[in-house]
C-alpha cells in the first residue's frame, strides 16, 4: 500500500519519468532486448538515441593522408600568388616582425608606420602572399638555391570580430 | 677465450658477468636481449602518433621544385604547383623504425647524440636532450671528432652508438659531415631528410619537414618518448 501511494505522488509530480522507468523495466526484463514495436514514449526514445551517440562518436575511422591533403587549407589556396592569409607574430626584432601563417616558412616584414606600436609578439595581422618560398636558381648552379623565408606583404591587423565582450 | 671477445663486442655493452651466465646457461633461459629484439614493437612506439599528428605538425611540406634531389623521389606523394609534398604514410613507417631504433639503444644503455644546425630550433634540442638523458651537438663540428677522437679528446673515448639528426644538413645547406664520419666509424644514424637531403648515408631515414619549427617539436618530443621508454623498460627488466 505504502508503494501505491509513492507511486502516486511520482505520477502526480512528473508522469514522464514514471513513464520512461516503467519502460525501461518492461523492456530490460524481456532478454535484454527492444521488441521491434517498443512501447517507448517519444521523450524516452529521443533519451536513448542520445544515451548511445556520445560512445559511438568516438569511434571515427582514422583519415587518410590523401584526405587530409586534398581538404587541406594548402590546397585550398590554390595558387598562393596575390592571396590573402592571417599569421601570428612570433618573433621581434626592432623594426622586423616574424611572421608565423601555417605554412613551412615563416615570413618577415617590416614594421608599418600605422599603428606601429601594436605590433607585438602574438598579434593576428593580415599577409598578402608574394612567394611562398624565396628560392631561384643562379647561374652555374644546377639546384636551387634557398632562404628558408616565405615573401609576404603586411596589410594590417586582423579585426577582432569576437562576441565575448571582456 | 677468442669466442667470448667477439661475443662481447657483437653484443655491445653486456658485462662479462651476465655474458658468462648466458652462456652457462643458454639452454635453460631465453636471452632477455634476443626476445625484445626479436618482438616487432617492444616498447609499443608505434602508438606515439597518428598520421593526423604529423599532418598538424607541418611534415608533408618540402621545398621547391627546383632544390629537389633525386634520391628523394621514392619518399614524395608529389608537387603542389612548384611545391614538393612527401607521403606521409610512407613518412609514418620510416618513423616508427627510427622510434623503434632510438628505443632499443636506449634499452641497451647505449649513448644518443643529437644533431641540429639552425639556430631557431636549437636550444629545444639541447633541452629535449637533457630531459631524456642523453646528448646534443648543435654548433660548428670540428672535422675529427669522430675520426680522430683520442688525439681530439687526449684520452681514449667512447662514440655513441646512435646519432640522431634532426636536419641532415648544416647552415651552407651542404651534408652534415657527421653523417660521413658515422657512417665511417660503424655508427648507426637516424635522420629527417627533407626534399633537398641526401638519405643515401643514414641508416634510418625520416622523409619529412625539417624547417618548421612544429615539425622540429614533434620529432623532439617523439624521440625523447621513445628513448624514456627504452629506459624506463630497461629498468623493469633487469631491475626486477
Amino acid at each position: 500500500m505504502a508503494l501505491l501511494r509513492s507511486l502516486n505522488k511520482l505520477v502526480r509530480l512528473n508522469p514522464k519519468i514514471v513513464n520512461l522507468k516503467c519502460a525501461r523495466t518492461l523492456s530490460s526484463e524481456a532478454s535484454g532486448e527492444k521488441p521491434p514495436d517498443s512501447k517507448l514514449g517519444g521523450y524516452a526514445q529521443a533519451f536513448e538515441k542520445f544515451e548511445t551517440l556520445k560512445t559511438e562518436e568516438s569511434k571515427e575511422p582514422p583519415q587518410t593522408f590523401a584526405s587530409l591533403l586534398r581538404n587541406s587549407k594548402f590546397v585550398d589556396l590554390g595558387d598562393p600568388e596575390g592571396k590573402v592569409v592571417t599569421g601570428k607574430i612570433f618573433h621581434v626584432v626592432d623594426d622586423d616582425l616574424y611572421i608565423d601563417f601555417g605554412w613551412k616558412f615563416h615570413c618577415v616584414c617590416p614594421r608599418p608606420k600605422k599603428n606601429a606600436g601594436e605590433y607585438v609578439r602574438g598579434t593576428r595581422v593580415r599577409l598578402l602572399i608574394k612567394q611562398l618560398e624565396l628560392s631561384s636558381k643562379f647561374l652555374g648552379y644546377e639546384k636551387d638555391v634557398t632562404l628558408l623565408e616565405a615573401d609576404c606583404v603586411l596589410l594590417g591587423l586582423v579585426q577582432d570580430r569576437s562576441k565575448n565582450i571582456q | 677465450m677468442r669466442s667470448l671477445s667477439l661475443l662481447s663486442r657483437k653484443w655491445g655493452s653486456i658485462s662479462t658477468a651476465r655474458l658468462n651466465s648466458t652462456l652457462t646457461e643458454a639452454q635453460a633461459t631465453p636471452d632477455p636481449h634476443k626476445a625484445a629484439l626479436a618482438h616487432p614493437d617492444y616498447f609499443s612506439v608505434h602508438n606515439l602518433f597518428t598520421v593526423k599528428d604529423l599532418f598538424d605538425a607541418r611534415v608533408h611540406y618540402g621545398h621547391r621544385d627546383g632544390s629537389l634531389d633525386e634520391r628523394m623521389l621514392p619518399y614524395v606523394y608529389g608537387s603542389r604547383l612548384g611545391h614538393i609534398i612527401f607521403d606521409l604514410d610512407k613518412t609514418a613507417e620510416y618513423l616508427r623504425r627510427a622510434l623503434n631504433v632510438a628505443a632499443h639503444v636506449a634499452y641497451r644503455d647505449g649513448i644518443i647524440l643529437f644533431f641540429l644546425r639552425g639556430a631557431q630550433n636549437s636550444h629545444l634540442v639541447e633541452k629535449t636532450a637533457q630531459e631524456c638523458g642523453e646528448f646534443a651537438h648543435t654548433r660548428f663540428w670540428r672535422g675529427g671528432i669522430f675520426t680522430n677522437a683520442t688525439k681530439q679528446f687526449g684520452a681514449v673515448t667512447r662514440l655513441p652508438d646512435l646519432c640522431i639528426f634532426f636536419n641532415s644538413q648544416n647552415n651552407v645547406l651542404l651534408q652534415h659531415t657527421a653523417v660521413k664520419d658515422a657512417a665511417k666509424m660503424g655508427i648507426a644514424t637516424v635522420g629527417v631528410v627533407d626534399s633537398n637531403c641526401n638519405p643515401n648515408l643514414l641508416t634510418y631515414p625520416v622523409p619529412g619537414n625539417d624547417d618548421s619549427p612544429a615539425a622540429v617539436e614533434l620529432y623532439c618530443r617523439l624521440f625523447k618518448a621513445a628513448i624514456l621508454r627504452g629506459k624506463e623498460r630497461r629498468k623493469a627488466d633487469f631491475n626486477e
